[in-house]
């Protein structure tokens, strides 16, 4: 990874995990009262985030290429079972915990230390996924499965 | 792990929660910048996936663990400038179940977002805010379907709780 590359990330996911922090959604009430439908921060948070990036990619779109990685790429694939599989066994977690991979990470950072057990779970998850892939003598799954990044890992 | 009145606050600047209107469009800004700078789908499973590839044996993409420990440090300084630092339980759910349920109950919280994201080939980042910022049909389904499902789960479980949670 180059220079340029390697701080840029770092500043992106730095912004990410600050803003993911201060949001609020450590707190497993925020979430569960959204999913109740009683409380709408989640669903403004989703949908601008959402209006925000499509914007920013009709922009990258017509310049066409990154920074540091060559051409844009931007993910386009097709729906399959396990997107509708996947996202359900997901949703389940989601609505239980009111809570996802990021928000675990800001749950304890905030003091929630359940988030520890979460994170443990979440790990243990995604092993066994691969376990299954592995038995089922599947490729692993190594998200994104398009190649969004190739040209990245390649430097 | 009940809520203490007792807190750690280094700075205490940003006082409790930021309005959706300024985290949403600040997280879309995000994605547009992962994408724009390093043609990377910004994305929260799949670095966690990173941690645990060693394991499997493959390597991953080398941005992926650079983008775990920034996530955690940018999280860990919004935290020492919000509100004070309390440590405590996990809402209205720790208030319903002792800890020696709660954490097996959380454990398959946790194996179920695991599961089903890699499952699915990613999260609430990866699919549900880059993949349908892009119009990619895969993330749009997998997003469509967790939030209803989540929502049902919740209000189900409203329902049988009575009220509790």
């Amino acid at each position: 990874m180059s220079r340029g590359a390697r701080w840029s990330v770092l500043a992106v996911g730095a912004a990410f995990g600050f803003l993911l922090t201060v949001s609020g959604l450590g707190d497993y009430d925020t979430i569960h009262d959204g999913l109740l439908l009683e409380n709408p921060y989640i669903f403004g948070m989703m949908a601008s985030a959402m209006a925000v990036a499509f914007a920013g990619l009709a922009v990258l779109r017509r310049l066409g290429r990154t920074r540091f990685a060559g051409p844009l790429a931007l993910p386009h694939a097709r729906i399959e079972r396990r997107h509708v599989y996947g996202g359900a066994v997901f949703g389940v977690g989601f609505g239980v915990g009111a809570t996802c991979p990021g928000m675990t990470v800001v749950m304890t950072t905030t003091g929630g230390l359940y988030g520890l057990v979460v994170l443990v779970g979440l790990l243990g998850g995604l092993w066994l996924r691969g376990r299954v892939e592995r038995r089922q003598r599947q490729p692993l799954s190594i998200e994104p499965l398009v190649p969004v990044v190739r040209d990245l890992a390649r430097e | 792990m009940r809520p203490s009145s007792k807190g750690f606050a280094v700075l205490g600047w940003i006082d409790g929660q930021l309005p959706w209107w300024i985290t949403g469009p600040g997280v879309g800004l995000c994605v547009v910048a992962l994408y724009g700078l390093v043609n990377a789908r910004l994305g929260v499973s799949g670095a966690w996936l990173a941690t645990i590839a060693p394991m499997e044996g493959w390597r991953p993409e080398p941005w992926r663990k650079t983008f775990l420990l920034a996530l955690v440090g940018g999280s860990i300084v919004a935290a020492l400038l919000g509100p004070p630092v309390v440590v405590h339980g996990y809402g209205r759910l720790s208030e319903l179940l002792p800890p020696v349920a709660l954490i097996p109950v959380l454990l398959l919280v946790g194996g179920a977002l695991g599961y089903g994201a890699r499952w699915a080939g990613g999260c609430t980042s990866g699919h549900g805010m880059s993949g349908c910022a892009a119009g990619s049909p895969d993330s749009l389904v997998m997003t469509a379907t967790f939030f209803t499902v989540a929502v049902v789960v919740t209000l189900a479980l409203n329902a049988v709780t009575g009220g509790a949670l």
